[in-house]
């Protein structure tokens, strides 16, 4: 050893051998512990920052949950038929709570929690696969410092639990074209079933996995056992749907409401493209391109790029399992879902530069991330020569884009169709109504997120939920509504269109012309025959 | 051995010849009463901003002995003025280049040509890159032939050849990464580490995103101190704290780049990019908006906003950055420097022979592009072609020369390189010697309201401009226009490199016969 020898130190092979060991086995506990804090954290942060419930969306869902347990007519059927349900039967335990409701909690916890889990099936996704330890967690990492994903698991919305619920599936899903395991099928259908009760994605996953099962079942094993094996696999994977039906059919005696009912995403659609502004339908490439641009702003474009670079090396890596291949063709059912969907005109996107200069809807890009989190994840661990290289630009990316807060989620839900700031006409009905008598008249349909920014008890509002109440006070609204919120002329608002006709409605003054709505407050001299007290009892 | 001593001396002397052909400028010397005349900025060699912006500062240090510039010189800069918190007007970019061309600025003021003998400066940088990769490609296993070759599709077959024969940083940046590759690669010793510290903190004072570009090569530096080994014992780090002192050579650079923050921007920590940006000078030598800005209907910028280095880059950027940097019909490489895209294909083959380089070459590569699609203005202003990528075009001009050498038996990826590249170089040599003066297509709504004509914002504005019998080289608008009109010019010199090329790819075959015949 000359003088100018380096210094060394040594880890011996058995002490790596135990740092390995003990982070195989403990990985997961630690993954849970770390993804937690994050997720605690993002809420905390995006809270006190006031973007918490910015989307219009989130005050929707939250009141959804809260008329299922508190109102002038609580009860399951306040459920309704203009989004599925899971994610407001799971805010149910704690939606009563004040505290939950209004900081939005309630809805948020599930997110978080998904956000959690899919994190951790990342990881086991990629494990299946064979991944190594680093590249699993570099799945996960693509996955959890997605700002935009970590936007979405603080708000109310449905996108984490779908995530989860989704990728649960496709996990369950591998492991059964794995092993041929049935249990895991079941357990895939399971999983699959409950995402069809958070989105309409769920029901293409549905759909795609029945003909991915029912191809290779074919391809393997021939008719008979693919028709009993998918059978099997929609029986439960389907009930979900089946009950949608169902319940539909029993609520509002047509089983498609939902579908072509007056608050549904058709309805909306139909009126988008009344106003020229649905581009989509009917074209295929702007289809794709709107879908791309929302995948690579919520994703990042490098992400994108690397994802898809990954799917390739997936897909026809000749080394690689072709059980392994032909499962995790179920990874892109939500592009699938999301460009067909707007071909068809389902599904609504604007992209600021693409549809003028406001965003709509953009979120559905994130639909793809636990997906291009598993494809990268599989790339890093296939392409060892530039491993890290991929990971020092992915780093380099991630930087600017939680430097830049480069969330665009939160332009979605703040500056985009998404966003309603009611602050002025809430705030109005906090000052004069909060410690009054007398029952407040409005459309929730329309004008959710004002109830919700009040910080009134839902049991203060005559909506279209209230039953006897909604169609009293629609009637005669002077003899219930003490205050009635509409958008004065316009049809599109029930409150207007029913109540604008009835002789009562002259009885009240316009109190405030905000941009939303408006309000109207009953004269002073026909107090006396106001009711404010909730005197119709139980309804059924 | 003395064989290949004379090919490299007349490789050297070809693309010396080349870029004096190309380089730009008119007879005189500007001075503060004139430099704002229109022979010297739009239709004269100092064009733009970026390269008055540099001139400005050159033009202060030299005659002012100031940092600071004066009202003349100020308006001379805009609209890429910056302004200090004391309202003094100072240049808004890194100071390294104005500097480093001082000499030549000099030199050529003896002769009446003091802007030509900067842009010598910035040309001799051109000529060093193109021996650069030359080198770098036949230490990585290349023929002196295939290596030529890159090194010239590198220069004059991308818009490389545009920002050599005039004020911009892309070549002395570029030169800072590819010696910094060349040290690495060549020695071992420990001078080579502090060669690379040195590089990495002067490239801050020419340009501020050389510090990310140049992050591999500091990586593979600091592997050279720090590094691990793995055998039958266990993991083995081992640190050389002799290799460790190197880092003192960052001491000069750096203590220049804070001087001049200090003297100029009045901090040692204020970069001159983060100042407040003066678009226009009104007639009280006040800050105003440009006129494209309001045409634009672009809002005032607040004076109070406070800029901030990172917030430059957005990764929302990214995906319009990546079509303009390839695809676009204003910027992208397949339209300007379709050859480019064959230097990746031959990057595999630099992970073939080294795969520590080919990793820091990639790298480069991928920081380069990733951090100029993150940037708001991924155009780089009214520019010819892509010019932030200039290094990673010299970096792929290695790729074309590794792709040549393992393909020289594949007479149809010779065939498409020659294709490929006399089309580059007929694009290349045409931005050489017209003007970088081509709006970005966003702009162009805005400026044919302005001018009240139909505006191109491709490569076919330069033919246009070349139509019209206008060139902008020195040695055309000194002697050459008595001989010969601009389109002759542009074919002669495009013919000379095409010509060039296609005597090394002949040099490489009969080599590849000769081979043959060996075997």
């Amino acid at each position: 050893m000359n003088k100018y020898s380096p210094t060394e130190f040594t880890i011996s092979i058995d002490t790596t051998k135990r740092f390995v060991a003990f982070c195989e086995r403990n990985a997961i506990y630690v993954l849970s512990i770390v993804l937690s804090c994050i997720s605690v954290v993002a809420f905390t942060a995006y809270y006190f920052n006031g973007f918490g419930l910015a989307y219009n969306d989130a005050r929707s869902h939250l009141d959804i949950g809260r008329r299922v347990v508190e109102g002038l007519k609580p009860g399951l059927a306040q459920l309704g038929s203009v989004w599925l349900p899971l994610t407001h039967i799971l805010m149910i335990p704690t939606i009563w709570n004040d505290f939950m409701w209004h900081t939005g909690l309630a809805g948020a916890l599930q997110s978080m929690i998904a956000y959690v889990a899919t994190g951790l099936l990342i990881y086991l996704f990629l494990r299946e696969l064979g991944a190594s330890m680093f590249a699993r967690l570099v799945g996960v990492a693509i996955f959890a410092s997605n700002t935009n994903i970590l936007y979405l698991q603080s708000t109310a919305m449905t996108e984490l639990l779908l995530l989860a619920t989704m990728t649960a599936g496709a996990y369950q899903l591998l492991l059964w074209f794995k092993s041929n395991d049935m249990v895991y099928l079941i357990k895939s259908s399971f999983w699959i079933m409950l995402s069809t009760l958070v989105r309409y994605d769920g029901w293409f996953l549905f759909g795609f996995a029945a003909i991915l099962i029912f191809s290779y079942t074919l391809y393997r094993k021939g008719y008979a056992p693919a028709e009993g094996t998918v059978v099997l696999y929609a029986t439960l994977a389907g009930f979900g749907i089946a009950l949608w039906f169902l319940w539909n059919a029993l609520i509002f005696k047509d089983p498609l409401y939902f579908i072509f009912g007056p608050y549904s995403a058709y309805s909306q659609q139909n009126q988008l493209e009344a106003a020229g502004v649905l581009a989509t339908k009917g074209d295929w490439f702007l289809s794709l391109k709107f879908y791309v641009y929302a995948l690579a702003y919520n994703s990042g474009a490098f992400t994108m790029f690397l994802g898809l670079a990954g799917a390739f090396v997936m897909w026809f890596n000749r080394r690689e399992n072709i059980r392994v291949r032909v499962a995790s063709v179920v990874l892109i059912a939500p592009f699938l879902f999301n460009v067909i969907a707007l071909y068809l005109g389902h599904s609504v996107l604007f992209i600021q530069g693409l549809s003028g200069d406001t965003w709509f809807n953009i979120r559905y890009g994130v639909m793809m991330m636990p997906s291009l989190a598993i494809f990268i994840g599989y790339l890093v661990d296939r392409v060892r020569l530039v491993r890290g290289l991929v990971v020092g630009l992915l780093i380099f990316v991630m930087f600017f884009s939680i430097t830049s807060s480069d969330t665009v989620t939160i332009d979605d839900a703040r500056v985009g169709s998404s966003q309603k700031n009611v602050t002025e006409v809430s705030s109005w009905l906090t000052d004069h109504a909060k410690n009054e008598k007398g029952f407040i008249l409005i459309s929730a349909a329309s004008h959710d997120a004002i109830i919700f920014s009040s910080g009134l008890p839902m049991k203060k509002f005559i909506h279209e939920g209230t039953g006897a109440y909604w169609t009293s006070a629609t009637r005669s609204p002077d003899r219930w509504a003490r205050w009635i919120i509409m958008r004065t002329y316009s049809e599109d608002d029930s409150t207007w269109r029913l109540v604008s006709k009835s002789p009562g409605f002259e009885r009240y003054n316009l109190v405030g012309m905000y941009p939303f709505a408006d309000i109207y407050e009953l004269k002073p001299e026909f107090m006396a025959d106001l009711q404010t007290e909730p005197v119709l009892g139980k309804q059924k | 051995m003395k064989k290949e001593k004379i090919f490299t001396a007349l490789f050297f002397s070809f693309v010396l010849l080349v870029l004096l052909l190309g380089i730009r400028g008119i007879v005189g010397n500007p001075t503060a009463e004139t430099i704002n005349n229109i022979v010297w900025t739009d239709d004269g060699p100092l064009e733009l901003s970026p390269d008055r912006g540099r001139f400005s500062l050159l033009y202060s240090i030299a005659e002012n002995l100031s940092l600071k510039f004066s009202l003349p010189i100020a308006r001379f800069a805009t609209p890429d003025l910056g302004i200090t918190p004391n309202g003094e007007y100072v240049s808004l970019f890194a100071p390294g280049v104005s500097f480093i061309v001082l000499p030549g600025y000099v030199v050529g003021k003896l002769f009446g040509v003091s802007q030509v003998g900067a842009f010598a400066v910035i040309a001799l940088f051109a000529l060093f890159n193109a021996g650069l990769v030359r080198a770098i490609a036949m230490r990585l296993g290349a023929s002196s032939y295939a290596a030529s070759f890159g090194a010239l599709a590198f220069l004059f077959a991308s818009p490389a050849f545009a920002y050599a024969v005039t004020l911009y940083q892309h070549h002395i940046s570029t030169f800072l990464i590819l010696s910094s590759i060349y040290v690495l690669l060549r020695w071992h010793g420990w001078w080579s580490i502090a060669y690379v510290w040195f590089a990495l903190a002067l490239a801050l004072s020419v340009d501020y995103p050389n510090i990310v570009l140049m992050v591999p090569i500091g990586l593979w530096a600091l592997s050279r101190i720090v590094w691990f080994e793995k055998d039958t014992r266990g993991l083995r780090f081992k640190i050389s704290f002799l290799n460790i002192l190197t880092v003192v050579s960052v001491i000069l650079p750096l203590a220049f780049f804070l001087w001049y923050n200090t003297v100029a921007n009045g901090n040692p920590l204020q970069l001159s990019g983060t100042l407040k940006r003066v678009e226009a000078i009104d007639e009280f030598g006040k800050p105003a908006q440009s006129q494209l800005a309001q045409t634009l209907g672009l809002a005032v910028s607040n004076p109070n906003r406070k800029k901030s280095a990172i917030n430059f880059f957005h990764s929302r950027n990214l995906l319009n950055g990546f079509y303009t940097h390839f695809i676009s019909p204003d910027r992208g490489v397949i339209n300007f420097a379709p050859i480019m895209l064959l230097g990746f294909f031959g990057l595999a083959y630099v992970f073939k022979k080294n795969v520590t380089v080919g990793k820091v070459l990639a790298g480069i590569i991928g920081f380069n592009i990733l951090l100029y699609s993150m940037w708001g203005d991924p155009y780089g202003g009214w520019a010819f072609g892509s010019r932030y990528l200039i290094p990673s075009y010299a970096i792929l001009g290695i790729g074309i020369a590794k792709l040549l050498e393992y393909s020289k038996k594949r007479y149809i990826v010779l065939a498409i390189c020659m294709t490929l590249v006399s089309q580059s170089i007929w694009i290349g040599v045409l931005g050489a010697v017209t003007s970088n003066r081509n709006p970005p297509q966003i702009e162009i709504l805005a400026l044919e309201k302005i001018s009240g004509r139909e505006e191109k914002y491709s490569y076919d504005r330069n033919e246009q401009y070349l139509a019209s019998n206008h060139a902008k080289s020195f040695i055309f608008n000194t002697i050459g226009y008595r001989y010969i009109s601009a389109t002759g010019y542009r074919t002669l010199i495009a013919s000379l490199v095409i010509a060039m090329c296609a005597l090394l790819l002949g040099g490489l075959l009969l080599d590849t016969q000769k081979e043959k015949r060996h075997e």
